[in-house]
């Protein structure tokens, strides 16, 4: 079936509460809770939507029902910040199945949103009940009237990449700009729109990458905070070049230039790294429940500037010392 | 509307199957492939018991949309040869069964490509960890599961093995292929399914309910009319699919009197609360979570009932705890612990298929841990005679308290089966099984703990409230009367009524939360008096048996090599801490064994039901080891109503209860036969027919209980346990791992040890959820329990598991007819309580709430 079949078939799905469905895991667990209820519009049926594509100019280009466990293992040694991304978000099963495109796109974890006794702001009401609930798993950043944290880890390091999306009928654009503080959407892609590829610039001359989620079991669980950094550095352990990012957090995945800003330039020791991760608390307006976030924000920011620079930073107890 | 057909080649044959394309792929493998190996739990991709390979590749059905299987092949457990299995059951990594399909559906792919890959080596705990980290076994399992993968990777288990190296679980092949079925897997002819209609409010008398036209409606709500919790079952419908019967369920129509509703503890105690149960008849039928032992009645002030008390010399305890306090005595230790509600989280969910018979009988196959119980509570409420009711619960999928009793599944598929004149099932999804089904109450409890100069202790008071929802009976503080000598005490317990669904009893009810309060504070003693914490508890703890496991525990290597309190300043923090727990000694006096001899073979009938814990394995055990047999001479017919009366699985009672019938039956046999010693295999030929009865001896002086009640009897002792565990503290990003625990267990004879070993590992991953992991959440504005899936509800996962070695203690059980108790509560009392005083060891920082969360370790650590 050609993308244009598709498209027309998903603009008659949707004039019935349909939507698009991709690997499938989001969309079927939405669909037990009574959050989807379909017809959906399988995207795998159209040619070309899967396969990495290494292009002459050192980018690639990602199709969009590449599976998150294909990234995982082919774009290890080019992006391992991704990979590494790609290879600790849910479980083995999950992975093989679930795309890279569906991933970006899928809906938020909210318990209030997924639970069909509550209507909030994502579900077609007008409140957020976890706002005065129990939001233990909210955020930290407080931008948007819905407090649920963006659930996309691949986003978290797409938008340290510089990626750009591919989408039906228009011009690539950044990651960035799937996303906003709207609450009732967990992206800003049009209905109808169909996310074809990522594409991601060449890596750094010497990429050295980390990605660390934040959670209180050893596997499978959502980030209470998840980090991703990418640094490069030259003979003298200075830092070239960095891209930060951070989920768990906020509405939306955030980059953070700010701490890019303090690395670039600077020799990667632990007192830049330090003083660098300290940096994202400044955003942090914490809720109630989540006031733990701000610094394990810090923290998990530090841990993958810690890992990616190779720059051992356990010893000292930083982030809560005002020294 | 006609369904597409898909074609799909499963375990290497072709079909053809008309479907919604966009149902779960595991409805259609288990409904219309009938493969029912492949088990549905979570329904959200968590647990991995619906796992398939699809074209090799592990995925999990539940998410798969059917369309996914189009032109793809597919394996179920049932299309699997592997070694993987053979392995699993080796080293016994299951236990109820109910995970493991998926585990070696899982395990098979991993094994495969891990060989081709690395050779024959065994891959580290780290890597098996991260392969199987989609799936969940609530049993605990994953000890033996690490053995059997790395083992299986070596390929140790690539040929089959000879007899006497069978499984250390006799049905355990049975689950590795799939071939186990379970209650969620009948299938009678004409079988419809059933759907409850749950109430919408947390308070409310419910003046009508109506159905479409033609529906058969079964009502399921007490005489009072009144729904006092969000899920309260009201009515119950049926259908030809379970799709079906929800959708229908829907369009039932309540009409509500909305009531004020306390949702939680909080509303329930402020002033003004509306009370729950205002009269004397409504607090009377209270359900109880306590474990079958009636309460006495107590006082009530709104929604607070009790104190129920188990003082000793309480006036003594209070005037010498206040005086301490006038004197501001530093040996006086006072705080408040809490714990969370934990949910059973059995992955069968509760289930019956419930068929009448034409001769007017009732058939119930159900998911229970009482098949006798049920059986003798189903005749009485249907008023059918005496073996007119049969149950059939052959494997069941986990239990840990919460299948006990005549439950409303059952209750609405006999109704249901009645009213349609065929055989209906009803299965609770995991959102009903997460938010319905019972629960170990949450707690709050204050203690104050008084050494007097000479270090021995002076007083101790424990106020605990419980929140058992609807439920009374919470014993907390009762358990504080067990524990370390006569010392003057006040022990009281009040149960806090809100409106949520019923508490229930929970693996060692009142144990670990008991454990949590005393163990915390004894330890917080032994650093105020400078001592070693072991040494303390030997000095205040009269029981012997104990005294040997103290004597164990101080001479490992890991407590002599333990961080001094709060010493550290790294970021990971390595903490070793003890608890001690005790428990009581139930049995079921009234236990027979029938043997039969049939075609050569020995037949063992009993009513009692293997929930996972390992008791046809411990009754084919004891046959073969007295009577000498091969494994092909015995079988064991257990998981249905018979004449051998059998215990319920709960209060740690089955094996003391049956064991030593079985062995008395093996007696009567040999004694038939003539043959005084060495294997009667040679005179099974000739006996075909003969049958013998054996029963449970009478312990030597008899029990602490005149006569059983609902089966029970109080039993001489208390069996003993001591927990060393070891933690690693990440004190920057707040994870609390449990690398090492040690379990020093006195219960007397172990009968197989193996499956004992099992039954203590699985009560150590049990203990480790419930210390940092599981916990029940609330909304606070209308009570919904928004934990009502797997992703939310959070229990241990392989990755989780410590490494476990446990020593049992087997002297002092000789007036014990058999010499050995129950164990499987003792076992998980003081986990949780083990792990907050290594997390104290290791940080200094001294936890008082359960679980130990990451934010509250942060905030704990940094405050």
């Amino acid at each position: 079936m050609s993308i244009e079949a598709v498209t027309t078939a998903l603009t008659t799905a949707l004039a019935h509460g349909g939507e698009p469905r991709a690997g499938g895991t989001d969309v079927m667990a939405r669909r037990g809770v009574g959050r989807a209820t379909g017809p959906f519009v399988d995207l795998g049926v159209v040619p070309g939507m899967r396969g990495i594509e290494w292009r002459p100019d050192g980018s690639v280009r990602i199709a969009a029902m590449t599976t998150v466990a294909e990234v995982a293992v082919e774009l290890r040694d080019a992006y391992p910040a991704l990979a590494a991304t790609a290879g600790a978000l849910a479980t083995p099963q999950i992975r093989a199945v679930a795309t890279i495109g569906g991933n970006l796109l899928q809906r938020n974890r909210c318990w209030y949103y997924r639970n069909p006794a509550f209507s909030c702001f994502q579900s077609g009401g007008d409140g957020c009940p976890a706002r005065e609930g129990d939001h233990l798993y909210s955020v930290v950043i407080d931008e948007s009237p819905c407090v649920a944290p963006h659930p996309s880890s691949m986003a978290v390091a797409l938008l340290a990449c510089d990626a750009k999306v591919e989408v039906h009928g228009r011009d690539a654009v950044p990651v960035a700009e799937l996303y906003s503080d709207d609450p009732s959407h967990d992206h800003q892609l049009a209905a109808g729109e169909v996310l074809l590829a990522v594409v991601l610039p060449p890596p750094f001359a010497t990429e050295h990458g980390s990605y660390h989620r934040a959670i209180a079991r050893a596997h499978a669980e959502w980030p209470l905070v998840e980090a991703v950094a990418r640094l490069e550095l030259d003979q003298d352990g200075v830092i070239t070049a960095a891209g930060v990012a951070v989920g768990g957090v906020a509405r939306t995945p955030l980059r953070l230039p700010e701490v890019e800003a303090a690395l670039v330039g600077a020799h990667a020791d632990e007192d830049t790294l330090v003083a660098a991760a300290r940096l994202a608390e400044q955003r942090c307006t914490p809720l109630p429940g989540t006031k733990y976030k701000v610094t394990l924000l810090v923290d998990t920011v530090l841990e993958v500037l810690a890992r990616a620079s190779g720059v051992p930073c356990d010893i000292r107890d930083h982030a809560r010392r005002a020294d | 509307m006609s369904e597409p057909s898909i074609g799909i080649t499963v375990n290497g044959t072709e079909h053809q199957v008309s479907t919604d394309p966009d149902r779960p792929a595991v409805d259609v493998i288990r409904d219309e492939l009938g493969l029912t190996g492949t088990k549905l739990v979570c329904g959200a991709g968590v647990c991995g018991a619906c796992t398939l390979q699809l074209d090799g590749t592990p995925v999990a059905s539940c998410l798969l949309p059917a369309a996914a299987l189009a032109g793809k092949s597919v394996t179920t457990v049932e299309g699997l040869a592997h070694p993987v299995q053979r392995a699993i059951a080796a080293h016994d990594g299951l236990q109820c069964g109910y995970c493991t399909p998926g585990f070696v559906v899982e395990g098979a792919a991993f094994v495969d490509t891990w060989r081709a890959e690395h050779g024959d080596v065994a891959p580290s705990r780290e890597e098996i960890a991260a392969a199987l980290a989609g799936h969940l076994c609530r049993c605990g399992a994953y000890d033996g599961i690490y053995d059997a993968i790395a083992a299986a990777c070596t390929g140790a288990h690539d040929t089959v093995e000879a007899d006497d190296s069978r499984p250390p679980r006799v049905e355990a092949m049975e689950k590795v292929t799939g071939r186990a079925r379970y209650t969620t897997d009948v299938q009678l002819p004409d079988q419809l399914d059933g759907a409850i209609v749950r109430s919408a409010s947390a308070h409310a008398l419910v003046r009508s309910v109506k159905a479409p036209a033609d529906t058969v409606l079964v009502d399921l709500l007490g005489a009072d009319r009144v729904v006092r919790y969000l899920g309260q079952p009201i009515a119950a419908v049926a259908a030809a699919t379970r799709a079906q019967a929800a959708e229908l369920a829907q369009q039932v129509v309540v009409e509500y009197e909305r009531r004020p509703a306390a949702v939680d503890v909080e509303h329930a105690q402020a002033p003004g609360a509306p009370v729950i149960y205002p009269t004397k008849p409504e607090r009377k039928a209270a359900p109880n979570s306590g474990e079958g032992v009636p309460v006495l009645p107590t006082s009530w002030r709104g929604n607070v009932r009790g104190p129920s008390s188990m003082s000793w010399r309480s006036r003594t305890a209070v005037k010498r705890i206040e005086e301490a306090k006038g004197r501001n005595d530093s040996k006086l230790f006072s705080a408040t612990f809490t714990t969370p509600v934990q949910v059973h989280t059995c992955l069968e969910p509760h289930g019956c298929v419930a068929a009448w018979q034409p001769d007017g009988s009732l058939v119930l196959h159900m998911s229970t841990q009482a098949v006798g119980e049920v059986a003798e509570r189903a005749a009485k409420r249907w008023q059918l005679g005496e073996g007119q009711v049969r149950v059939v619960a052959e494997h069941v999928g986990g239990g840990f308290g919460a299948k006990t009793g005549l439950t409303v599944e059952a209750i609405a598929a006999v109704e249901l089966a009645k009213a349609h004149g065929v055989p209906v099932r009803v299965v609770f999804d995991r959102s009903e099984e997460l938010t319905t089904t019972g629960y170990r109450p949450g707690t709050h409890t204050e203690v104050q703990l008084l050494a007097d100069d000479e270090g021995e202790l002076a007083a101790l008071t424990m106020d605990t409230h419980g929140d058992g929802g609807v439920a009374i009976g919470s014993g907390v503080a009762a358990l504080g009367r067990l524990v370390y000598g006569t010392a003057p005490r006040r022990l009281r317990d009040f149960d806090v009524i809100t409106n949520q669904s019923p508490g229930s009893p929970f693996r060692g009810p009142g144990g670990p939360p008991m454990a949590w309060a005393v163990e915390r504070s004894v330890d917080e003693m032994a650093v105020r008096l400078g001592e070693d914490p072991i040494a303390l508890r030997r000095r205040w703890d009269g029981n012997k048996k104990r005294h040997a496991l103290y004597d164990w525990a101080s001479g490992l290597p890991v407590w002599a090599d333990r961080p001094a309190p709060g010493a550290q300043t790294g970021r990971f923090r390595r903490g070793v801490g003890v608890a001690a727990g005790n428990w009581m000694y139930f049995l079921d006096p009234g236990t027979t064994v029938e043997l039969e001899v049939v075609d050569g073979v020995v037949v063992a009938r009993n009513t009692v039901q293997d929930i996972g814990t390992g008791i046809r394995s411990v009754i084919t055990g004891v046959l073969r080891d007295e009577l000498g047999l091969p494994a092909d001479r015995v079988r064991v017919e257990i998981g249905r109503t018979t004449a051998a009366h059998g215990p319920t699985s709960g209060g740690s009672r089955t094996t003391t209860s049956v064991a030593p019938a079985v062995h008395d039956a093996a007696r009567l046999l040999r004694k038939e036969l003539g043959v005084e010693r060495g294997s009667i295999v040679d005179r099974l030929d000739q006996a075909n027919g003969l049958r013998v009865r054996g029963k449970r001896h009478r312990d030597r002086r008899g029990y602490l209980t005149p006569f059983a009640m609902n089966g029970v009897a109080v039993g001489r002792g208390m069996s003993g346990a001591v927990h060393v565990t070891e933690v690693e503290v990440d004190t920057r990003l707040g994870k609390t791992r449990v690398t090492r625990v040690w379990a020093g267990i006195a219960a007397g004879r172990v009968y197989n040890e193996r499956l004992a070993y099992s039954q203590c590992a699985g009560s150590i991953i049990q203990g480790v959820g419930f210390a940092l992991h599981e916990q029940r959440h609330l909304d606070p504005a209308t009570g919904v329990v928004l934990t009502d899936n797997l992703e939310d509800y959070r229990i241990p996962g392989i990755g989780d598991t410590p490494e476990i070695e446990v020593h049992f203690h087997q002297d002092g059980w000789d007036h014990v007819t058999g010499g050995g108790i129950g164990l499987g509560e003792l076992a998980t009392l003081g986990v949780a309580a083990s792990i907050g005083n290594a997390v104290r060891n290791a940080t200094g920082w001294s936890p008082l709430d359960l679980p130990i969360r990451p934010d509250r370790l942060l905030e704990g650590i940094h405050a």
